[in-house]
């Protein structure tokens, strides 16, 4: 397998990273998912990561909020840096930890409530916020997702009703409503129409400037349009990262090569 | 140029692309033979290569014309990535090189059957050289993109210099003839347009070389190129 290239210039030399991954392994039982992983994930940029189906991107995904915990049989050596903190270990707590790392999955999964409570629901597991006070928060994030104007008026509505892309943006609104520093993506747009998707990848280039990001996509053109770094997993290792104009242009690697190009995966 | 090791999933795509190689080597095979009829219908005073050459052009043209259509359309409908955008971008640029170099051939074709080149009393063994050189690098870089050489082409990148050397000697040389006989102005007149127009085909040569380096390496060369002796 190849070494792993590590581009120093957009890297943990000049950059506080957000999170840092150290050596990480994980196993689904037997099954080792993920060798070896390092990877920072730099402050106010959108880290993407690719890859085959299967490659690991999705598992890493679910290591840095934790998800890994809600399934037996699974375990993780190595850290995860957040905050000088070890995500990893045992002793921390993982609703907290869910506040300030979000995460918005592949199909919009808005609460069967109002899309005031979807928003507002998570809020309140972690702030005491007066009804003004939490009326300002909900009007905020969706003012920031570009949903306000279509849905002010019937805020009290299903959030069932809402379209499909409508959804996902009411998602990221409810996950950027608890104010959280990292916000992972697993394939946000993957079940949306093209221009739901460009309001999405418009919206990350905004939220940028705010939270620091972590998408998981097959959309290979989606990872060159929003990341300003990019990761290729292949078969449970980190094959090789870079800015996205470097492994869109010229990759290093001759598996990174053919995986973009489609030669193969 | 070859194809890479590894293949496309999809195979149209990479039909494509093998169109496009084919219809850029085409063109570089149809511009070496212009610039060979070019040069031998100047040192030879051959009728026929002087006919020949112009007469590539159209097909020259078309060529160009259809490469840039493929490009386009591989752009627009495969959203090519990495070594293939590479590739494709550059196809796009040697072509435009190529066609240049086809221009130049035919202009020096043009005045080859020239009546003051042909009573010219100036030997033509500097241009003979010049010509010689500039053929070589010119196969030579056709050659490194044929094969996707990287090596092949920054050598002849490097080899132009020497063009540029032969080219400030030979203006020396014609500029002297001029100053002896008013009468020579006429026919050295008309072999410096010539050796001008051989400077560029080695200027487009190492054009295209360098981007067959970076197409096959991802690399860029120096944007300052060695150059030889220019004008004070």
């Amino acid at each position: 397998m190849n070494k792993i290239i590590m581009d120093d210039t957009t890297g943990r030399d000049t950059l506080q990273p957000a999170l840092a991954i150290r050596n990480l392994n994980f196993w689904y039982g037997s099954n080792h998912a993920l060798k070896d992983i390092s990877l920072d994930f730099p402050i106010h940029q959108v880290t993407g990561m690719i890859g085959p189906s299967g490659c690991g991107k999705s598992t890493l995904l679910r290591i840095l909020n934790r998800m890994y915990d809600l399934y037996p049989g699974q375990r993780a050596t190595g850290e995860v840096l957040f905050d000088e903190r070890n995500i990893l270990s045992p002793g921390l707590d993982v609703n907290v930890l869910r506040s300030r790392i979000g995460m918005v999955f592949q199909k919009p999964t808005p609460f069967p409530m109002s899309i005031y409570d979807n928003i507002a629901f998570g809020v309140r597991l972690h702030e005491r916020l007066s009804r003004t006070e939490m009326d300002q928060r909900v009007e905020g994030v969706l003012r920031r997702v570009a949903l306000w104007n279509e849905v002010k008026d019937r805020l009290n509505a299903s959030a069932a009703a809402l379209s499909g892309g409508q959804q996902q943006r009411l998602c990221i609104a409810r996950t950027i409503a608890t104010r959280p520093e990292v916000i992972l993506l697993d394939e946000p747009t993957s079940a949306l129409d093209p221009i739901s998707t460009a309001r999405i990848e418009e919206l990350l280039d905004e939220l940028k400037q705010e939270f620091s990001i972590a998408i998981v996509t097959h959309n290979l053109q989606q990872a060159a349009r929003c990341a300003d770094r990019v990761a290729f997993f292949y078969m449970g290792e980190l094959v090789e990262v870079d800015t996205a104009d470097k492994m869109f242009t010229a990759p290093h690697a001759k598996r990174t090569q053919d995986y973009i190009t489609g030669r193969f995966g | 140029m070859m194809p890479h090791e590894s293949v496309h999933t999809v195979q149209s795509y990479e039909q494509e692309l093998e169109q496009l190689r084919s219809l850029v080597n085409k063109m570089g095979g149809l511009v070496e033979r212009q610039v060979a009829q070019a040069i031998t219908a100047v040192v030879e005073h051959d009728e026929e290569a002087a006919l020949d050459a112009p007469e590539m052009d159209p097909q020259v043209d078309e060529l160009e014309r259809e490469t840039e259509a493929l490009v386009i359309r591989l752009l627009a409908l495969r959203a090519p990535m990495a070594g293939d955008l590479r590739e494709v971008v550059v196809a796009l640029k040697i072509s435009g090189d190529l066609e240049r170099i086809g221009d130049c051939a035919a202009s020096i074709a043009r005045r080859a059957m020239r009546n003051e080149l042909l009573s010219c009393p100036i030997s033509l063994t500097g241009l003979h050289s010049m010509g010689r050189l500039v053929q070589e690098n010119l196969r030579r870089t056709i050659d490194a993109m044929d094969q996707r050489d990287p090596e092949l082409a920054r050598i002849v990148w490097h080899s132009d210099t020497a063009v540029d050397e032969l080219y400030v000697s030979l203006f020396r040389e014609l500029v002297t003839y001029m100053m002896e006989d008013p009468r020579n102005i006429g026919p050295c007149a008309h072999l410096l347009f010539i050796a001008k127009n051989l400077e560029r085909i080695g200027d487009h040569a190492t054009n295209i070389s360098e981007r067959v380096y970076y197409a096959v390496t991802g690399n860029i060369l120096p944007i300052v190129r060695p150059r030889g002796k220019t004008f004070d």
